[in-house]
C-alpha cells in the first residue's frame, strides 16, 4: 500500500516536472561565396561551408517564481570559431515581484543585454538575416559582448499600450579569444585577455503595443592582457529604434564605442561609430524580403583609416590596409519559412571595406571591394 | 463558415483526409484571410474551470500570453495554450484580442526561449484539442472561436 502510494506520488511528480520542463534546439548551415576575400572559410571564388551552429537548451520552472535554464552551443565560422562545445548561458532566475510591475534577479552565466538582437544572435530564426548586422554586432568581437557570468536585476512596468522594461548586469566578460588580439593588438601575440568587472544597463520602451520600440544600451566592458598588464575598456552608447507594421518592419541602431587603452603609450584611444538601417517586408505569408545599409568605422576621427595606416610599422601594413578600418555594406535578402521549424535565407552583400574580416581567414591580404553571397538553411524546435 | 468539419464516412483514407484538412484548412483559411479585409471572428479567452478569475485586464492577458506573467491573480501557475502561428483563429485572437501582430508574439516568445528568460506556450493543432487540453489542465488559459454552454471550460472576458 505504502509502495503503491509512493509510486503514484512519483508518477504525479514526473507528470508535474513534465509540465514545467521544456527543451528547445536549433541548427543552421550556410554556404558562402565571395568574389574576393575569405568570409568564414575559404569562400573566395569558391564555396565555403564553414558557417554552422548547433544549440540546445533546457529550462525548468519548478514554481512560477523560479526558472532554471541552460543552453549549450557549438558554432563554426572559418578560422575564428571551430565548433567547441560551450555553455551559452546557464542561470537561475527568481521573480521577486510579479504582475504589471515585475522585478526579478538572475544569477549565473547570462546573455548580455545589448541592442535588439544580441541575446539570441546565434539562433538563425531570430536574426534579421543570415548574418547579424556587422556594424553593431561585429562577430570579430562577439566574445566580448556575448554572455558573461554575473548577476542581473531586471524590471518591467506594463501599462495599457506602453511597456517599459530595464535590465542592469554586473559581469566579467569571457574574452579569451585570439580574434580579439587581432582586433585590439593587430596580431596574435603571446598572452591572452582576461575579463575585468564590467556592467551593462538597458532600457526598452515599447509604445502602441510594440508598434514602436525604443531602446538604449550603455555599458563599460573591461579586459586586461596577461602578458603586459595593459588593459582595454569599451564604453558603449547604443540607441535602437524599431517600427512594426503588419507587412513592414523598420529598424535602426546607432552606436558609439569609446575604446580606452591603459597605459596610454600602447595603442591610441579611438571611438568606433556604427549604424544600420533595415526594412523588412512580409510580402506574402511565410515570405520576407529585406534591405539593409550597414556601416562601421573603427575610428570616427579617421574614417578612411589613413592616419591609422600611416602610424603602423611596415610589417603590419599588408594585413591592416586603410580599408580594414571600415565596412560599408548594402544587403538584399529573402527569407521563407516553409514550416514553423524551417527557415531558408538567401542574401547578397555588396561591401566596401574589410572591417568584418578576420586576418586569420585572410593571411595573405584582402581586397577593398567585395561581394558576399550567402544561403542558409535553419531548423529549430 | 464550415471548415471541413462535416462528418466523414468511415474509412481509413477518408479519416486521413479529414485529419489533414482539419490541420491544413485553418492554415489555408488564415493565408486567404491575410489578403481580405479583417473579418471579426469573436474569439473568446477560455480557462480551466477551477480558475478563480472572472475577468482579466488586457494588460494581464498580454503578459500571460507573452509568457511573462506566470501566476493567476489567486497565485496558481498559468499554463498557456496557443494555436499555430498560421491558424486563422490565432491570427484573429492575436490581432483582435491582444492587439498584436502574430509575428510580434512569436518574436517575444523566441527572445525568451532562446535566451533562457522564459518558456514557450504549449502549441495545439486544432480548436478541439485546445478545448480538450484547457478543460483538463489546472491553471490553463487558451482561446477558441465559440464555446458551447456544456463545454467544461470557463470563458474569461478581457477588458
Amino acid at each position: 500500500m505504502l509502495l503503491f502510494g509512493s509510486m503514484t506520488t512519483a508518477a504525479a511528480l514526473a507528470w508535474d516536472i513534465g509540465e514545467t520542463v521544456q527543451a528547445h534546439g536549433f541548427l543552421s548551415q550556410s554556404a558562402a561565396h565571395t568574389t574576393h576575400n575569405n568570409y568564414a572559410g575559404e569562400s573566395a571564388d569558391d564555396v565555403a561551408f564553414d558557417l554552422r551552429e548547433i544549440g540546445g537548451n533546457i529550462s525548468w520552472q519548478p514554481d512560477p517564481d523560479w526558472l532554471i535554464s541552460a543552453q549549450a552551443l557549438m558554432r563554426w565560422a572559418g578560422e575564428t570559431d571551430d565548433g567547441d562545445l560551450r555553455l551559452d548561458y546557464g542561470f537561475v532566475d527568481r521573480t521577486l515581484l510579479s504582475g504589471p510591475n515585475r522585478l526579478g534577479i538572475q544569477l549565473g552565466k547570462i546573455k548580455n543585454p545589448y541592442g535588439f538582437h544580441n541575446t539570441t544572435r546565434d539562433v538563425a530564426h531570430t536574426r534579421p538575416g543570415v548574418i547579424m548586422p556587422q556594424s553593431i554586432y561585429l562577430d570579430r568581437m562577439r566574445d566580448f559582448f556575448l554572455a558573461a557570468p554575473g548577476v542581473s536585476l531586471y524590471g518591467e512596468h506594463a501599462g495599457q499600450s506602453v511597456t517599459f522594461s530595464w535590465q542592469a548586469n554586473l559581469v566579467e566578460p569571457e574574452v579569451d579569444d585570439r580574434e580579439l588580439e587581432f582586433v585590439f593588438r593587430l596580431r596574435d601575440i603571446p598572452g591572452h585577455y582576461q575579463g575585468k568587472r564590467s556592467w551593462y544597463a538597458q532600457g526598452l520602451l515599447e509604445m502602441d503595443n510594440g508598434r514602436w520600440r525604443l531602446g538604449l544600451t550603455l555599458n563599460d566592458l573591461g579586459m586586461e592582457f596577461s602578458a603586459d598588464d595593459s588593459s582595454t575598456n569599451l564604453r558603449t552608447r547604443l540607441l535602437s529604434l524599431e517600427h512594426n507594421r503588419e507587412r513592414w518592419s523598420f529598424a535602426a541602431e546607432y552606436m558609439l564605442i569609446d575604446v580606452a587603452n591603459r597605459p596610454k603609450s600602447g595603442n591610441p584611444d579611438n571611438t568606433v561609430e556604427a549604424y544600420y538601417l533595415q526594412a523588412t517586408w512580409r510580402f506574402m505569408p511565410r515570405w520576407q524580403a529585406y534591405v539593409r545599409r550597414d556601416v562601421i568605422y573603427f575610428d570616427k576621427d579617421d574614417r578612411d583609416g589613413a592616419q591609422f595606416h600611416a602610424s603602423l610599422p611596415p610589417p603590419l601594413r599588408v594585413l591592416h590596409p586603410t580599408y580594414s578600418r571600415y565596412a560599408k555594406d548594402n544587403t538584399l535578402g529573402v527569407r521563407i519559412d516553409p514550416s514553423p521549424s524551417w527557415s531558408l535565407f538567401l542574401e547578397y552583400h555588396d561591401v566596401d571595406g574589410t572591417a568584418w574580416l578576420s586576418p586569420q581567414d585572410n593571411p595573405t591580404g584582402t581586397t577593398r571591394d567585395w561581394d558576399l553571397f550567402l544561403i542558409q538553411a535553419a531548423y529549430r524546435f | 463558415m464550415s471548415l471541413a468539419m462535416a462528418p466523414m464516412p468511415i474509412g481509413a483514407p477518408r479519416r486521413v483526409l479529414a485529419m489533414t484538412s482539419r490541420v491544413l484548412m485553418p492554415i489555408l483559411v488564415g493565408w486567404l484571410m491575410n489578403w481580405l479585409p479583417m473579418v471579426a471572428l469573436a474569439v473568446e479567452v477560455i480557462a480551466h474551470p477551477s480558475v478563480a478569475t472572472n475577468r482579466l485586464s488586457l494588460v494581464t492577458a498580454k503578459a500571460m500570453f507573452g509568457m511573462r506573467q506566470t501566476r493567476w491573480p489567486d497565485g496558481n501557475p498559468v499554463r498557456v495554450f496557443v494555436l499555430p502561428d498560421g491558424h486563422f483563429v490565432h491570427q484573429a485572437f492575436s490581432k483582435e484580442v491582444l492587439n498584436l501582430y502574430p509575428y510580434q508574439l512569436r518574436q517575444t516568445w523566441d527572445r525568451q526561449v532562446y535566451s533562457g528568460t522564459g518558456q514557450a506556450p504549449v502549441e495545439v493543432a486544432t480548436e478541439e484539442e485546445m478545448l480538450a487540453r484547457v478543460s483538463r489542465t489546472p491553471g490553463a488559459i487558451g482561446y477558441v472561436r465559440k464555446v458551447n454552454v456544456n463545454e467544461p471550460v470557463r470563458v474569461i472576458p478581457i477588458q
